[in-house]
């Protein structure tokens, strides 16, 4: 399954070793392998920065940010807008929730909801 | 002209000397106050106003007198809260205060010239906490000629106005917990260089749409707000343009949210653009500056390191955002490939021009940064590069970064640089790569927009003096 995405990991190998391949295994279930990569990765973007609970080290942070950085390229290169929107907004939802903002759904949730509006 | 701001000055010390020259600096170029004058005024009775020279022994003699002249040990009628009418529920005895007052002002007149506040060589400008800590404010009158009313109607276009209002209302919609720290961090000031570089390319093209470029605009700057955000954490900074950075007042687990949401949402409002080569732009540039970011923490180990690294790193970090600024801003407008591949690489020399310039403030006791920052940090800094190949300085330099940095290490540093005149070299190499910014543009038809970009390349180094 790495080879299927192989291209789009560099710099995230070490994350990839540990539970991306999973996460991956799940959304590439209901997406293509770019935008179930993408999900992955903002996924694990919010795993690494342990979004709403304590801070992390300042490499994780930045891995967390390559994350998202990269989920963003890969769903810029659709040149889907809608996904792109909605991807984005889940990210907001969650965060503000982080920050001490309103609730929001699980990020899987969201995530899934994005794919699947746009299947 | 009159333009009218407000300028919020936070204290941590009962008596402190707050440095507020680069912070005024920035707001007379954000306003764009070409020739005028910059009234300052506080709003408090134990806040003045001076302008003296920031030197840390003189800023303890001047606070040494004020004690000598009120001592807070002394009987004050004022502090008789019995005897007094009026009194607020917690009103602290601050009589001593009051009475250092006197040796202050309340206002000032600053004179501005070609955009820049007229001030000698060792003027800084200084809010005077007397009865601190608190939220202090300033009001500020701005008076004069601004950029855009002064170049007539080919220039007028309020592209600063556009990007203030888009970032405003932008803002307004987001939940307090992230807005608040964000909107803080923007009203800071800043020169909005990355958003106005967007604003000028836009006009390049077939297409231009001045609400539809501000929108971009706004976006790339809350795109490089949110990377300050997490980097001043990773920097373990605690003061951004004379503020707490977010991670210092916030906490950093609400700065990383607060980095994250505003990420999340500058990527949501470029898709909705529906420019895909936009999208693909500043996607491709904030991945660059991810990258670059892990690259800079991982070269602290190999701190100073080499010019060669220096201006990869420089590349990645800084003038990757005013590159994809250039590019996106003249790919909205539909400008021909050979406008956006010119703009692309005026905004890298500019991004370039930028950091170096930005190198020197670390040196310099009047920038609002506090000094020494980037040794502290060990930061990939080019007069610290320049510095150890110095002949007479550079063994010592490079033996005091290879050991623990105190107080003491990094005053020295700080001497050494100054001493082996690298500043002067790095503020000339600045000024040569915007001359060279400039040539990547010179052939191109501007359509009116020439000015306002060397304006803004300059601008990039107007820090350098």
């Amino acid at each position: 399954m790495a080879d299927e995405v192989g291209a789009n990991l560099a710099g995230l190998e070490s994350v990839w070793d540990g539970s991306m391949s999973d996460t991956y295994a799940f959304f590439r279930h209901q997406a293509r392998p770019e935008i179930a990569l993408a999900a992955t990765l903002v996924e694990s973007a919010v795993a690494l920065q342990d979004l709403g609970r304590t801070a992390p080290a300042p490499p994780r942070l930045l891995l967390g940010d390559l994350c998202l950085a990269r989920a963003s390229r890969l769903l810029a290169d659709t040149h889907d807008t809608e996904l792109q929107v909605a991807f984005a907004e889940a990210v907001e939802c969650v965060a503000a929730e982080a920050a001490g903002g309103p609730p929001a759904r699980a990020l899987r949730e969201l995530l899934v909801a994005a794919i699947l509006g746009h299947r | 002209m009159i333009s009218a701001r407000r300028l919020d000055v936070p204290t941590s010390r009962a008596t402190e000397f707050v440095d507020i020259t680069a912070r005024l600096q920035d707001m007379i170029s954000a306003a764009g106050l070409r020739e005028g004058r910059l009234h300052l005024q506080s709003l408090h009775t134990t806040l003045g106003l001076t302008v003296n020279e920031n030197e840390p022994l003189l800023l303890g003699d001047l606070q040494a007198m004020l004690e000598r002249v009120a001592p807070r040990a002394n009987k004050y009628e004022h502090d008789n809260l019995a005897r007094r009418s009026g009194v607020v529920p917690g009103e602290p005895p601050n009589g001593h205060a009051h009475c250092r007052h006197l040796l202050l002002q309340p206002g000032c007149t600053l004179l501005v010239e070609a955009g820049r506040l007229v001030l000698g060589r060792w003027q800084s400008v200084f809010a005077v906490e007397l009865d601190g800590p608190r939220n202090r404010q300033l009001a500020l009158h701005m008076e004069g000629d601004f950029a855009g009313v002064a170049e007539g109607p080919a220039h007028d276009r309020p592209d600063r106005e556009l990007v203030e209002l888009e970032l405003a209302r932008q803002l307004l919609v987001d939940p307090e917990p992230v807005r608040g720290p964000m909107r803080r961090l923007v009203e800071a000031g800043g020169k909005r260089l990355r958003p106005l570089l967007a604003m000028l390319s836009s006009r390049l093209g077939a297409h231009d749409d001045p609400l539809r470029a501000a929108a971009l605009a706004a976006a790339i700057e809350l795109l490089h707000h949110a990377s300050l955000v997490h980097d001043d954490y990773v920097d373990q900074a605690a003061t951004r343009r004379g503020r707490p950075t977010v991670a210092a007042r916030e906490g950093a687990a609400r700065a990383v949210a607060v980095g994250d949401y505003y990420f999340a949402k500058a990527t949501r409002m470029i898709a909705q653009l529906g420019n895909p080569e936009v999208s693909s732009t500043i996607a491709d540039a904030v991945e660059t500056i991810c990258l670059s970011q892990m690259d800079d923490v991982r070269l602290r180990g190999m701190y100073p390191g080499d010019y060669a690294t220096y201006l990869r790193v420089v590349r990645g970090k800084t003038a990757a955002l005013f590159a994809a600024a250039c590019k996106a801003g003249a790919q909205l407008g539909a400008a021909p490939i050979g406008v956006v591949d010119r703009l692309q690489r005026f905004g890298d020399l500019l991004g370039i021009a930028f950091q170096m310039a930005d190198d020197l403030l670390d040196y310099s006791v009047s920038s609002g940064k506090p000094l020494g920052q980037d040794i502290r940090s060990r930061t990939v800094s080019l007069p610290l590069i320049y510095a150890t190949e110095d002949v007479r300085h550079g063994a010592r330099v490079r033996e005091l970064l290879a050991g623990p940095l105190e107080d003491r290490h990094v005053q020295e540093v700080l001497e050494l640089v100054e001493a082996s005149g690298v500043l002067e070299r790095v503020g000339e190499e600045a000024r040569g790569v915007v001359a060279a910014a400039l040539r990547e543009i010179e052939e191109l038809t501007l359509d009116g927009v020439g000015p306002q970009l060397a304006d803004l390349a300059n601008s990039t180094i107007d820090r350098v003096r």
